[in-house]
């Protein structure tokens, strides 16, 4: 019997028995199954736990965000955009970029024009801007800006003459420099000679030379100069030359001056001590008292020393009309005013606005048979086409569909009869380009238009819709291959190592650019070759990076451990060391989707890639001579450019921390 | 160690041959390239070398059996030569023995008619050098002093600051940035030229003329050693070793410099060596925008005007350039950490 009773002392200092029997006791599971607890936590998985890490980098979640945005803008922009950009529109080339109405001053397809040389004539700027596009214009004032060099827009100014000879120069003392030439008929009547000389300003460099006036003339074969003036040094004045009186005091006989057909009055510089002696000459002006000349002299007369020097001799010229010409020295237009002018462009309208165009009647008639508009030709056609008969055809012209009509307005009609055929009718019309180019409204390109009138928005975001797609492809392939060749070179090792390293070495080694040419001679350059030769080469990264990541891990205690229980090559592979490694071949192989992108970009900027087809490299690469002129077709790729570099970069950077085990549990 | 090394090297050495072997079989199957000399002695005197290389044959007669003929002339002698191509696989034999006998690569045919590919790269290689030299003397150190300042800044303001300029740079394509560096730098400052400039040019020129490669070439290589070394040494800076270190009573400098700067630079200085070797490479991008007259710029106007003969010298050349780098990458991981054994069995 075993002891069953117990006696203590209680804390009363009672001593107290308690007897125990075996039915006191009971199993505590005798008859329950017992089996795991359910966690108290939530179970995760690694996956789940790697995008619990992942979502906890912000700038990752941002970039990832941006990411998707631009992928799914280049999805949708290409097919939601209707603006066509396969075929190049020459009327819309260059437009500005534009987002809101004229006028806003941001994005409004407006550009800003300064220091444009003012045509005072027509009150718009010189060249080809239209000027119901033109706005703000200012232009500065007569006195401000002065120009050396002819301009079509600007006046006035001095005709400066240089002598090139210098003192010791003692064969001519004088340098003939300019001669005026006009058949002058003395005989006829008396001639007058207007000279208005200015001074040099203070801060030439040049001195105010010696001159004098000549009339030159050919007697005999020779050239003979008869003196109108003594030498003057004075600048600023005013001299006034009866031609004939003097003629005759030098003793040129009035018969010479009828046979003096080549005749010209001729300008002489002195030779001087300063370098280049020059003179300035305002006005140069002939007069005759003979009511018939008085015209032509005019014309003839300089005046304007811009208006001057802008004839130009064409060699067909007969000597016998005027001009300038220049003998011994140099001839330049200074201190001429010109005008400059500041404005806003409005290149939309320019393109879109209304200008007059002369359309056939088969085109006019093609809008009246779609029911735009109307207008009846045929009571004109048969009528005797005076004045009341044209404003009857202009009052038949009405717009039926406001819309698409791209006849705004009728200004006249032309009708050319030709013997045989049906006369030619052409109208004159105010036309609404954007309704002649088939837009129902004004166009608006957010991004402007480039070179060939594309949308230049839609041609960036279609270019970078191929870009990703090559760079997913050629990725996803890439990465695929370049896993299972790394994972065996590197955890095989040895021989299999070194041979199948010998083989990408040979294949990295060849340089692409002969893989590329060789399979764009036999598949021709399109997005598929492109793709092909991409892939030829681009698994050795993602292998490399595998082999070196096995060999990394090959060698830890706890493969050996684990090869030590007996786990077999596949499960160490796959359950072991590429779980480990996985994160930074996934890293690398992100980073690969933009390093296409990256090379493509590179190769198409060097002229050796796609050249069908559009990538954001051919973008790039076209655009690059307008970075000056046009800078936003070039800032604009580029940023899309950085903007995708980046943020896969730090999506790539955000997924190697959230699948990296030994960054676990670190933020 | 020493039998690694010796393998890698005759492997190397044979994986070189390969390629080129490869190289030069799919260069020489692409059409034959007729010489841009501008005379007729010049276009002459270029098939003359040609058969004399062994690369086309020559026949006083037309021969049927070997297709058309390249070109013809009648010499003083009122000889006519007729020249053929050679077949490639003879042309390959003739090729080899003129590199091991008399180191003779062949003859530029549009470049510089009739003068020695090898000739020419080796004219265009100091000018390559002394760009790539300054870049690398200038970005290595800078890389990794920014590097390892992020690294130790982690996540505070400097490490942001300085991790978003590298991921801005290194996302930029070098086209781009020297585009802008030109427009900046070049056009609008007028501070530096927009062009290389000539030997011929003043010392501070030529000087100047450095600034813009060498600024394009480093963004890069800074930004990515930068990132490399941030990596590396965070990662170093998480591990166990680092904690025991601190714990043991190192102050945080004695535990960065003893043990967390050893360990990361273990993959980081290999890539600075190969990065020495990599300098006789040159950036195509740059050399061609810029103008500078190096082998990369070469490789391209090579490519562009068909000259396969240049092509190929300089093919070889970057070949052996990459695998030279390559071996010595893999060697010095195995000096630099003992505990890494390239190429040892599983």
């Amino acid at each position: 019997m075993i002891n069953d009773e117990f006696t203590f002392e209680n804390d009363k200092n009672f001593e107290e028995t308690i007897k125990i029997d075996s039915s006191d006791f009971k199993f505590v599971q005798e008859h329950a199954k017992i089996s795991d607890q359910k966690f108290q936590t939530k179970p995760t998985t690694f996956f789940k736990d790697a995008i619990r890490r992942f979502a906890k980098n912000k700038s990752s979640v941002v970039a990832a965000i941006i990411l998707g945005i631009l992928i799914l803008m280049s999805l949708i922009i290409p097919a939601a955009v209707p603006y066509d950009i396969n075929n190049a529109h020459p009327s819309e080339i260059k437009l500005a970029p534009k987002l809101f109405d004229a006028g806003t001053g941001f994005l409004d397809g407006t550009k800003s024009y300064s220091n444009i040389v003012y045509d005072s004539v027509n009150d718009k700027p010189s060249g080809d801007f239209k000027v119901q596009a033109v706005s703000k214009m200012t232009h500065t004032n007569e006195g401000e800006n002065f120009t050396d060099s002819v301009n079509t827009y600007a006046y006035g100014g001095y005709i400066r003459l240089w002598s090139s000879k210098a003192e010791g120069d003692v064969s001519d003392e004088y340098s003939e420099l300019a001669s005026y030439y006009y058949a002058y008929d003395f005989s006829r009547a008396n001639y007058k000679l207007d000279i208005d000389v200015g001074a040099l300003p203070s801060d030439s460099f040049t001195s105010q030379g010696e001159y004098a006036v000549y009339f030159k003339y050919l007697e005999d074969g020779n050239y003979v100069y008869a003196p109108l003036t003594s030498y003057m040094d004075k600048g600023d004045q005013k001299i006034s030359i009866n031609i004939n009186e003097k003629l005759l005091a030098a003793g040129v006989t009035k018969q010479t001056f009828v046979t003096s057909e080549k005749a010209s009055l001729t300008i002489r510089l002195k030779a001087s001590s300063s370098i280049s002696p020059s003179v300035l000459i305002d006005q140069f002006v002939i007069s005759s008292d003979r009511g018939a000349e008085k015209e032509e002299l005019a014309s003839i007369s300089c005046t304007d020393a811009n208006a001057s020097l802008s004839i130009v001799k064409f060699s067909g010229d007969s000597e016998n009309k005027y001009y300038w010409t220049i003998t011994n020295g140099q001839m330049n237009l200074y201190h001429a005013n010109i005008l400059y002018c500041s404005f806003v462009y409005d290149t939309y309208e320019a393109a879109y606005g209304i200008f007059s165009n002369r359309l056939g009647k088969s085109d006019v008639l093609s809008y009246v048979n779609k029911g735009w508009m109307e207008i009846d030709f045929d009571t004109y056609l048969n009528s005797n086409r005076t004045e009341s008969d044209l404003a009857a055809f202009i009052a038949s012209f009405k717009i039926l569909n406001d819309e698409k009509c791209p006849i705004r307005s009728i200004d006249s009609i032309s009708v050319k009869s030709v013997p045989g055929i049906d006369p030619v009718v052409d109208v004159i019309c105010g036309c609404s380009q954007y309704r002649l180019l088939g837009y129902s409204s004004m166009p608006r390109f957010i991004m402007g238009t480039n070179d060939q009138g594309k949308d230049f928005f839609k041609v960036v975001f279609t270019g970078l819709r191929t870009s990703l797609l090559l760079g997913v492809i050629t990725s996803a392939v890439c990465f695929l291959f370049g896993l299972l060749w790394g994972s065996i070179a590197g955890y095989f090792g040895g021989w299999t190592d070194i041979l199948m390293e010998r083989f990408t070495d040979v294949l990295s080694g060849m340089p692409w650019i002969v893989v590329m040419t060789l399979i764009i001679i036999l598949m021709g350059s399109n997005f598929l070759s492109f793709a092909i030769a991409l892939c030829l080469t681009g698994w050795i990264g993602t292998s490399s990076i595998t082999r070196t990541q096995f060999y990394r891990f090959k060698r830890r205690e706890y493969i050996l451990a684990a090869r030590t229980l007996g786990a077999s090559d596949s499960r160490l592979i796959f359950r072991h060391i590429l779980p480990n490694a996985v994160g930074t071949i996934i890293t690398s192989s992100v980073l690969m989707i933009p390093s296409v992108i990256f090379e493509e970009a590179t190769i198409s900027y060097l002229g050796l890639g796609l050249k069908s087809g559009l990538s954001l490299g051919i973008v790039l690469s076209e655009n690059q001579q307008y970075i000056t002129t046009l800078p936003y077709l070039i800032v604009f790729p580029s940023v899309i450019m950085a903007l995708i570099m980046i943020s896969f970069n730090l999506f790539g950077n955000g997924l190697r921390d959230a699948f990296n085990p030994s960054l676990k549990g670190q933020d | 160690m020493t039998k690694y090394t010796i393998e890698r090297i005759i492997l190397a050495f044979v994986t070189t041959c390969i390629i080129l072997t490869i190289t030069f079989f799919l260069l020489k199957i692409l059409p034959f390239q007729q010489p841009a000399a501008t005379t007729e002695e010049g276009v002459i005197a270029y098939y003359t070398t040609q058969v004399k290389l062994g690369y086309v044959l020559d026949f006083s007669t037309i021969q049927e059996t070997l297709g058309t003929y390249l070109y013809k002339y009648t010499d003083t002698a009122k000889e006519t030569h007729y020249f053929y191509i050679r077949p490639v696989g003879d042309q390959y034999i003739a090729w080899i023995e003129g590199i091991f006998t008399e180191w003779n690569w062949g003859v530029s045919s549009t470049i510089k008619p009739n003068y020695s590919a090898m000739g020419i790269i080796f004219g265009k290689l100091p000018y390559t050098i002394k760009v790539n030299i300054w870049s690398v003397i200038i970005s290595v150190p800078t890389g990794i002093i920014l590097g390892i300042w992020a690294a130790l800044k982690k996540n505070k303001l400097t490490d942001h600051i300085i991790s978003t300029l590298v991921m801005v740079f290194i996302s930029i394509p070098s086209f781009i940035t020297i585009t802008f560096l030109l427009l900046i730098f070049g056009y609008n400052g007028k501070l530096l030229p927009t062009q290389w400039p000539s030997d011929s040019a003043s010392l501070s020129t030529r000087v100047l003329g450095y600034i813009i490669p060498v600024m394009s070439l480093s963004f890069g290589s800074i930004c990515g050693y930068c990132r490399f070394t941030r990596a590396e040494l965070t990662e170093v800076m998480s591990s166990d070793y680092l904690l025991l270190a601190r714990t043991k009573g190192l102050t945080k400098t004695q535990t960065v410099i003893r043990h967390a700067l050893r360990n990361a630079m273990v993959p980081i200085l290999p890539s600075i060596l190969s990065e020495f070797i990599g300098i006789l490479g040159g950036s195509m991008i740059l050399e061609s925008l810029y103008g500078i007259p190096g082998i990369g710029a070469l490789y391209i106007t090579a490519l562009s005007s068909k000259d396969y003969n240049v092509l190929l010298v300089d093919m070889a050349f970057f070949t052996v350039i990459s695998l030279v780098a390559g071996v010595f990458l893999d060697l010095s991981y195995g000096f630099i950490d003992p505990r890494i054994r390239m190429g040892g069995k599983k």
